[in-house]
């Protein structure tokens, strides 16, 4: 082992409880981490990468086990250290930062505070008030967040994601750490924030020589920040070399087919669908604001969600609608079905005027435009069996149930499924199935507009792709309109005809996928281009190949 | 753009303030709202509020009829009564006991410490025990520790309130003599002030005992599920992450998160308390308003019931203000939100 060999793990397996749907969580797991290098772990859900990361801290869930093999920290075996040796470690010479922001810190306690305790639980001369408080000030200041004066005294719910993943690895660098372990820390954020972050460990990790150990899903963040990459897939490593190794040269199918599936990667949407004739869904001068009462005496709180969006939609046409959190999107998406009523504005579909019908006709009209929503675990009725949860809607329209019962089924082997999927629930089938379920029982009243709220943003790159094909099929076999929302452009780039962006509630630019992508006008527009990882990679040996995709 | 809210420093003083006169406004509309139910309970008896009391004090003979319609304002429209009643209220009159022969004010007046004592001792000691007992059980879920403390939560929860007074007595005063099995305080026994704090101190525990039981055990079983629910949340994770010791990570991380629910629902129990005291009262002789209440709804004594339903609904949004506070003392959330 050289002396540069900071964290090495060798043949490790941890193993599941048993009934599992295999034996090991992860198995035989071998890689290296040196100094000052940022190692990538990549994998699907469920490929034991996380898993890997709790494992080197000995923060693996109570059921389960480190089986066999040693990791080694600067030569030293800790897969089997007692509790005190490692409470040394975490926070110390090994610290870790996760995906949630929102959720990763102590709700209840003022952010300097949670700083500040890191620094005294590892602090052999108990340091003075002052010194401490300098210490703080000084890494909140490191990880670039604002006013630190003010921020020290602030609660977590008070800062934004972003704000939040700061804190947590101004937490993480409090005792200057050899070696960091990042689980996902960007998943959750928006892109520009994402890139903000990833440009922060980068620089920490330089400055202070780390190692670190960078877990993530995304291939375009591992071309950005990784030195080598370790793909993992069902808790086995299937294969690691140096950045350009892997990404350039993959060896391996399964690597193969990830870097192929990730979204921009691929040619951009370029066919020309010929979408003409008049819109089927014409909405213009739409605002909404939210407003929450404060009580009696105070001010009422107003949010601004949409303001004079205009937005029109042609047959057979799809039209993404891309922005960051709090861009308004989602609520757009909820004005166009009339889940949400906008407080000024007309919607004209299919030639009424959407926002004037009421009763029986609004019933009518609302079987026409259907949802696909982000969370195929929360959206389908874990009580209800898969055939009655598509088969209730044209029920409900009047179907006879044997009729609605036999479409149900045809429908989900039209999406993927085996027909006798409907007398299952939920709960057995996985995420990818379930949107393919939600898409199946958004289809089965015959929309003319389908609504995709994020519909494969909770998905592994293999499957979001699947959706993706899946989703472009069924537009052209039944016609639809669809309106795409989702944060993340190369998404966009690879279904719609059209792309709105939006910010704060407005539209700052809207053209075609190839005009948006190739000439973005607005400033904003760009830094979304900008922001998205892995184009340096993704751009370099394809831009030749395919001119079009991103060089923006 | 939350970040730019943190000018909260400035905003506090007002805020507060603010706050309070919210609080105060909403505690007079609630208790104008229960003295107009008692107006409506007094209407809705048999009879008219003055035959009631006449035939209290024994005497319903015509004149005696008429003399109390005019000096209750029977004879006016019922706005006029019902602002009469209110304006009563307001200036603390709540009317005449004719069973006790005295003003109802005075006969509450009197009582209401030894209630007040014995309520808010039980509903701190239900907190206290509910919440480390719960705390105990969630931080070892699964082991027999947690299985125990489960079983007599579930024992206490399930024991009528009276019966397990009855055999804390049967244990503690009549088969160890080790403590007053009734009273307040020991009579005919000259003490110094010291001793006799120590004398009611000695009285107080039984009768707090069974009257908080309930209530700990079901604070225990809500603080039990709400430790598990916080171990597995993020932070607890970060905390580990951290390095820091077990008991730290409980004491400095989950207590604090996991107690919100219980003071939620402390809240909302309060009435039960105030309620409980009566039966609590009765079966300890204990001197207090419960004692009073159950006297009165034997006897009739309407006045002396409405007076003590409106005292106790005071009561109970007082322990509900109480509560509050305690929830915004925990939880900044809900305080700098409001003002943010």
């Amino acid at each position: 082992m050289s002396d540069q060999t900071l964290l090495s793990v060798e043949h490790l397996s941890v193993e599941l409880p048993h009934g599992g749907d295999r034996s090991h969580a992860v198995a035989d797991v071998s890689l290296s981490v040196g100094r000052n290098e940022i190692v990538c772990l990549v994998g699907e859900s469920g490929s034991g990468k996380s898993i890997t990361a709790h494992a080197v801290l000995g923060l693996l869930p109570p059921s389960l086990e480190i089986g066999a093999g040693t990791i080694r920290f600067r030569g030293d075996d800790i897969a089997h250290a007692d509790d005190d040796a490692m409470r040394g470690l975490r926070g110390g010479a090994i610290s870790m930062i996760f995906q949630e922001p929102l959720s990763a810190l102590n709700p209840l306690a003022r952010v300097g505070d949670q700083i500040a305790e890191v620094i005294l639980v590892h602090a052999a001369p108990r340091p003075s008030r002052a010194e401490l408080d300098a210490r703080v000030l000084e890494l909140i200041a490191a990880v670039g967040l604002p006013e630190p004066a003010t921020l020290v005294r602030s609660y977590p719910f008070q800062l934004s994601g972003g704000q939040r993943q700061r804190v947590m690895i101004a937490m993480a660098m409090a005792n200057n750490p050899a070696l960091l372990l990042a689980d996902e820390p960007t998943t959750a954020l928006d892109v520009t924030t994402q890139k903000q972050i990833l440009a922060l460990i980068r620089r920490l990790q330089a400055e202070r020589g780390m190692g670190v150990l960078f877990i993530t899903h995304d291939f375009g963040v591992v071309a950005d920040i990784a030195d080598r990459v370790v793909v993992m897939r069902n808790g086995r490593v299937v294969e690691q070399g140096s950045v350009d190794e892997v990404l350039r040269r993959p060896k391996d199918d399964y690597t193969k087919a990830l870097i192929a599936a990730v979204p921009g990667s691929r040619p951009a949407s370029t066919v020309d669908r010929k979408i003409e004739g008049e819109p089927l869904l014409d909405a213009h001068g739409l605002n909404k604001t939210f407003v929450t009462g404060q009580g009696l005496f105070r001010p009422d709180r107003t949010v601004v969600a949409v303001r004079d969006v205009a937005l029109s939609l042609r047959p057979r046409e799809t039209v993404a609608v891309v922005g960051e959190s709090g861009s308004g999107k989602s609520t757009l998406g909820r004005i166009i079905m009339r889940l949400i009523e906008p407080d000024a504005g007309a919607i004209e579909f299919a030639g009424a005027d959407f926002l004037e019908l009421r009763g029986s006709q609004l019933r009518a009209m609302r079987r026409k435009v259907q949802i696909v929503f982000q969370d195929p675990f929360a959206a389908l009725d874990p009580r209800q069996k898969v055939g009655d949860a598509i088969a209730r809607g044209p029920m409900a329209y009047g179907a006879p149930p044997a009729e609605a019962m036999a479409d149900a089924r045809r429908l989900l082997a039209r999406v993927g499924l085996e027909a006798s999927a409907a007398g299952r629930y939920p709960h057995e089938f996985s995420g990818g199935q379930r949107q393919r379920i939600c898409i199946a029982r958004a289809l089965a009243l015959k929309p003319m507009v389908l609504v995709a709220d994020e519909a494969v943003s909770a998905l592994d790159v293999s499957v979001q792709a699947q959706i993706l094909d899946l989703l472009a099929e069924l537009r052209e076999e039944m016609n639809l309109a669809m309106l795409f929302i989702t944060h993340d452009l190369r998404v966009a780039a690879e279904i719609a005809d059209r792309i709105v962006v939006m910010r704060h509630g407005e539209i700052v630019e809207q053209g075609d996928t190839k005009s948006v992508f190739t000439s973005p006008q607005h400033a904003y527009t760009r830094a979304l281009l900008d922001a998205i990882p892995g184009r340096s990679l993704f751009a370099g040996p394809q831009a030749a190949t395919a001119p079009n995709a991103m060089t923006a | 753009m939350r970040a730019l809210a943190l000018s909260v420093t400035g905003n506090r003083g007002v805020a507060i303030a603010i706050a309070i006169a919210q609080w105060v406004a909403r505690f007079v509309a609630v208790v104008l709202v229960i003295a107009t139910f008692n107006f409506v309970l007094v209407h809705a008896a048999p009879g008219d509020p003055a035959q009631v009391m006449a035939g209290q004090s024994g005497s319903a003979d015509e004149q005696m009829l008429a003399q109390l319609r005019a000096e209750y304002g029977l004879d006016k429209p019922y706005p006029v009564q019902l602002a009469i009643y209110l304006k009563r209220i307001v200036t603390l009159d709540l009317g005449y006991s004719y069973r006790q022969q005295r003003s109802v004010l005075s006969l509450i007046a009197e009582r209401l410490p030894a209630t007040l004592l014995l309520t808010c001792s039980a509903f701190l000691l239900s907190l206290a025990a509910g919440v480390s007992l719960g705390t105990l059980a969630g931080v070892r879920a699964g082991k027999w520790s947690d299985t125990a403390l489960t079983i007599v939560s579930l024992l206490l929860y399930a024991m009528p309130v009276f019966w397990l007074g009855l055999m804390l007595v049967l244990l503690f005063s009549v088969k160890l003599d080790w403590l007053p099995a009734f009273g307040y305080v020991s009579i005919g026994v000259p003490m110094t002030p010291l001793q006799r704090i120590g004398d009611i101190a000695a009285h107080m525990v039984l009768p707090v005992v069974s009257l908080g039981a309930v209530l700990m055990a079901i604070y225990a079983r809500l603080m039990r599920s709400a430790i598990i629910d916080v171990a597995h949340q993020d932070f607890i994770k970060t905390a580990r992450a951290k390095g820091l010791k077990r008991g730290q990570i409980i004491m400095r991380h989950m207590l604090r998160n996991a107690v919100l629910p219980v003071v939620t629902v402390a809240g909302m129990q309060a009435g039960t308390l105030v309620g409980g005291s009566v039966v609590i009262e009765t079966v300890f002789a204990w001197p207090g308003l419960g004692r009073l209440t159950f006297d009165s709804v034997l006897q009739r004594d309407y006045p002396l019931m409405l007076g003590i339903f409106l005292v106790m609904s005071v009561i109970v949004i007082l322990l509900n203000f109480v509560t509050d506070t305690i929830y915004r003392i925990v939880d900044p959330r809900v305080s700098l939100r409001a003002a943010a």
